[in-house]
């Protein structure tokens, strides 16, 4: 008797603690709605802690050399350029400046900064702050200092007015300036070395740093001093990094997290019709492309990449990978790119002319090749299996190469695959950065990786750069993508759309088709 | 020997273990394709850029000059600093480590709790209908994927009944306590059977022992006669079927941290492989090693202390 009377005592404690942990203290991080001043799901109201689940952690917050997504979308609600991208992605507007002035020459613009914009320690922003800011990006030569190599120098003749000198005419020069990396932090970073600074960052941004708990969780506060008057509306928000896509999707269903970045394509559907959940479906630059390397035969044959391209049904793709949340690819750019040009002739689905093609190459009867793609990546594999059925026909056997992610970026980067699968995301509202990206074989990425070199392609391109009229800067660029539509050096495959999943009181949020976030417009309703 | 000598020697056999686990991890790590320089530098990697990165990090001397620069460095107590986050790796290691001890150590408990009960109950009635559904229904939970059981968890008493959280490990002993509940629930339903079986197995052959039979003959309650002198003895196999399996679990706790969003060691460890965060790579592994020499050891212990028969000496 005794001994059963313990292990029933036992058993009751564990089961006591477990039932008050459950009453007394809840899990970590999942607070929700709001603590404000009421109103209706029309007014946005005060408070609350969103808890954002993204697929990964960041990786830093040092905004000129970091390359990553997840840390970009997050350190851009503490760090603001002085001009920002539209919401469709297409433009800049004023932000941390009002206005500039162009020099005749369109060599000097002059920036007048928007006045009482304070960083969240409360220190007033001035110009030498962006001299600064800018200077340091300029120097970052392991980072964006790139982007930002057409500005020779940068004056602060005045604490309100900052001073732009090009070495040349420079038509994306606000487009470079709205690249998250030309945020604005204090002068010297406010007497900190970089790597302290950027530990506990401060910027003029709606939100000023908490903590971060590396791998977990990263909190980012209010910031009080925030120049858009009322704003931001949360409290709070929380990114916890969250790898599984079902757990994310549990998460946001069971009220832990708000948001849900990137469910995965199979869930969509169902998602749009659960009833406390909002899908969206954002415009967004991502392209992905099949990229041919040129330096291994038989790829640099035109007529080889362009049988492939034809045999590609990118409907089917779109089907299979997107579950029909896409568009086929037609262009290098996306149509959310400025001078996207709709009538770009990249080639479609047409086995017929695929096979007029490959009869015209150099291997009519055929070839084994293999695709390079990272291992887990299940879109990817989806992908390569139906480019081994649809290839199939032009007498193309295709072996799947699966390496892990890091193997599989080396191999393509350093240009030792045959083919591989690959994708784009805008980081500029402009399409300079792309077309360099991918055309230029003397710029770092090698066109993209595949050693393409078409020389009127890459004069086009830089034309393009320093042409001010925007009708000559459509012309070369519908020209550009023509021809490299044509050159066919990658497949153009699909333009997806940035899932995200809210539940229903979440207010005001939206991506631009760059990715960016204005996370002082959100919030929570009870 | 006594007990403190003998605790000591085993602490000492950590040493060469250690060292042997440092060198096959350093140079396997080391010797795969991939580059940490890609992992930060991205789509936008150049030949300089990624050059200069390297060298920033020493990634570019001879692998033995490493290796010797990693040893020294371990002899004065630092894993160097995470090539990712720029932290030292020992920072990030103790910051993850307490989340996956909680999911060890509560799923061992709840292990227990669960196959200390089922086993006496199964044994005695040999070959019953309790014992044939002891032995039968936990099987399921040997035979069911961990990830399929912590979703099915996840969904019912999560999302559904709301009693537990969906992710995360909580704060505070309660909230922890609460928030690692499912997870641990889950290991533990994989790991009953085998304690279940092991246990009801030693039981069987106890109680057949002579003994049993004379405390019986003495008239030693039957309660009294089960845990004082049938289960003492019978625990000892199973502890150490729970110390062997507890060792897996060490590194194989990375599925359950990643379907309950658990912030541990398990996932810093894939993370840190696939983006060759060689310092946090060499870390986790060697506090990995030190775990299971250490489990081993609780569990050498625990079968000295409940068997007088056994001692220290070897």
């Amino acid at each position: 008797m005794t001994y059963r009377t313990h292990a029933l005592k036992a058993l009751t404690v564990i089961g006591a603690l477990v039932l008050m942990a459950g009453c007394g203290s809840g899990s970590g991080g999942s607070s929700t709605g709001g603590s404000g001043t009421g109103g209706s799901a029309g007014a946005p109201v005060h408070g609350g802690n969103l808890v954002f689940a993204a697929v990964q952690d960041a990786q830093s917050m040092n905004a000129t050399t970091v390359f990553d997504n997840n840390s970009i979308w997050i350190l851009e609600q503490i760090f603001q350029p002085l001009y920002t991208v539209t919401n469709n992605g297409k433009g800049e507007m004023p932000w941390l400046a009002t206005g500039y002035k162009v020099s005749a020459n369109k060599k000097t613009y002059t920036f007048t900064l928007r006045p009482g914009v304070k960083f969240s320690n409360g220190k007033l922003m001035t110009s030498a702050d962006v001299k600064f800011s800018l200077d340091q990006n300029r120097k970052a030569t392991k980072g964006w200092a790139y982007l930002d190599s057409a500005i020779k120098s940068v004056d602060d003749p005045s604490p309100e007015t900052v001073v732009i000198n090009l070495k040349y005419p420079w038509a994306p020069i606000l487009a470079d300036l709205s690249l998250f990396a030309n945020g604005i932090v204090p002068d010297n970073y406010g007497g900190e070395t970089e790597a302290a600074f950027y530990t506990h960052p401060i910027g003029t941004g709606p939100f000023k740093w908490d903590y971060w708990h590396k791998g977990s969780a990263l909190k980012l506060v209010r910031n009080p001093y925030y120049w858009q008057p009322g704003k931001p509306y949360l409290n709070s928000i929380t990114w916890t990094d969250v790898p599984s896509d079902n757990t994310r999707e549990l998460e946001l269903k069971g009220g832990q997290a708000q948001i849900d970045q990137t469910p995965a394509w199979s869930t969509v559907a169902s998602l749009k019709s659960t009833p406390s959940v909002r899908m969206d479906l954002f415009n967004s630059t991502q392209t992905n492309y099949l990229a041919f390397n040129e330096l291994r035969k038989p790829f640099q044959d035109v007529h080889v990449r362009r049988a492939i391209s034809l045999a590609i049904n990118r409907n089917a793709l779109v089907k299979a990978v997107l579950f029909g949340n896409g568009k086929p690819a037609n262009s290098l750019f996306p149509p959310q790119v400025p001078f996207y040009d709709p009538s770009t002739p990249g080639y479609q689905f047409n086995l017929a002319e695929a096979k007029q093609q490959m009869a015209e190459s150099s291997v009519p009867h055929g070839f084994s090749t293999t695709l390079l793609i990272a291992a887990g990546n299940s879109d990817y594999l989806t992908i390569g299996t139906i480019l081994q059925a649809e290839l199939k026909p032009l007498g193309i056997k295709i072996n799947i190469q699966q390496l892990d992610p890091n193997t599989a970026n080396a191999d393509f980067q350093s240009l030792k695959y045959d083919m591989s699968l690959t994708l784009w995301t805008m980081d500029i509202p402009d399409p300079d950065e792309l077309a360099t990206f991918a055309v230029d074989p003397t710029s770092g990425a090698r066109s993209f990786f595949t050693a393409y070199d078409n020389p009127l392609v890459v004069k086009d391109t830089h034309l393009a750069e320093k042409t001010l009229n925007t009708a000559k800067r459509q012309q070369l660029y519908n020209i550009v993508q023509t021809d490299a539509a044509q050159d066919a050096f990658m497949a153009f495959l699909y333009y997806s759309p940035y899932p995200y999943a809210t539940t229903s009181n979440v207010h005001g949020f939206y991506v631009t088709p760059l990715g960016n976030m204005h996370m002082e417009n959100v919030w929570l309703s009870k | 020997m006594g007990r403190m000598s003998f605790v000591g020697r085993r602490l000492l056999q950590l040493v060469p273990v250690a060292v042997g686990v440092t060198i096959v991890v350093f140079f396997m790590i080391h010797l795969i394709p991939g580059d940490p320089a890609l992992t930060i530098l991205g789509i936008h990697a150049t030949p300089q850029s990624i050059h200069e990165l390297r060298q920033e990090w020493g990634l570019n001397r001879p692998l033995i000059s490493q290796y010797w620069f990693f040893l020294d460095r371990l002899a004065h107590g630092n894993l160097g600093k995470s090539l990712i986050y720029g932290t030292p790796a020992a920072t990030l290691i103790m910051q993850r480590l307490p989340p996956t001890l909680w999911l060890i150590v509560y799923a061992a408990v709840i292990a227990i709790l669960i196959s200390v009960p089922l086993a006496m109950i199964a044994a005695t009635k040999k070959d019953g209908i309790r014992d044939q559904l002891v032995r039968a229904v936990p099987l399921l939970g040997l035979g069911m994927p961990t990830f399929w059981v912590g979703f099915l968890l996840l969904t019912l008493f999560g999302v559904t009944l709301r009693w537990f959280p969906v992710g995360g490990y909580g704060t505070g002993f309660f909230g922890h306590l609460h928030a690692m509940f499912l997870p641990a629930l889950t290991v533990a339903i994989a790991l009953a059977p085998v304690v279940i079986r092991s246990l009801r197995a030693s039981m069987l052959s106890v109680l057949g022992a002579d003994y049993i039979t004379t405390a019986r003959s003495k008239g030693v309650p039957g309660m009294r006669l089960f845990v004082r002198h049938v289960l003492r003895n019978a625990v000892i196999p199973a502890i150490t079927v729970l110390g062997i399996n507890i060792g897996f679990l060490i590194g194989g706790t990375v599925i359950i941290e990643n379907v309950f969003s658990i912030p541990g060691i398990g996932e810093l460890m894939i993370n840190s492989i696939f983006q060759r965060d060689f310092p946090v790579v060499q870390g986790v592994t060697l506090v990995f090693a030190i775990m299971v020499v250490l489990v081993n050891l609780l569990a050498d212990m625990t079968y000295a202390s409940l068997d007088p028969r056994v001692s220290f000496d070897r």
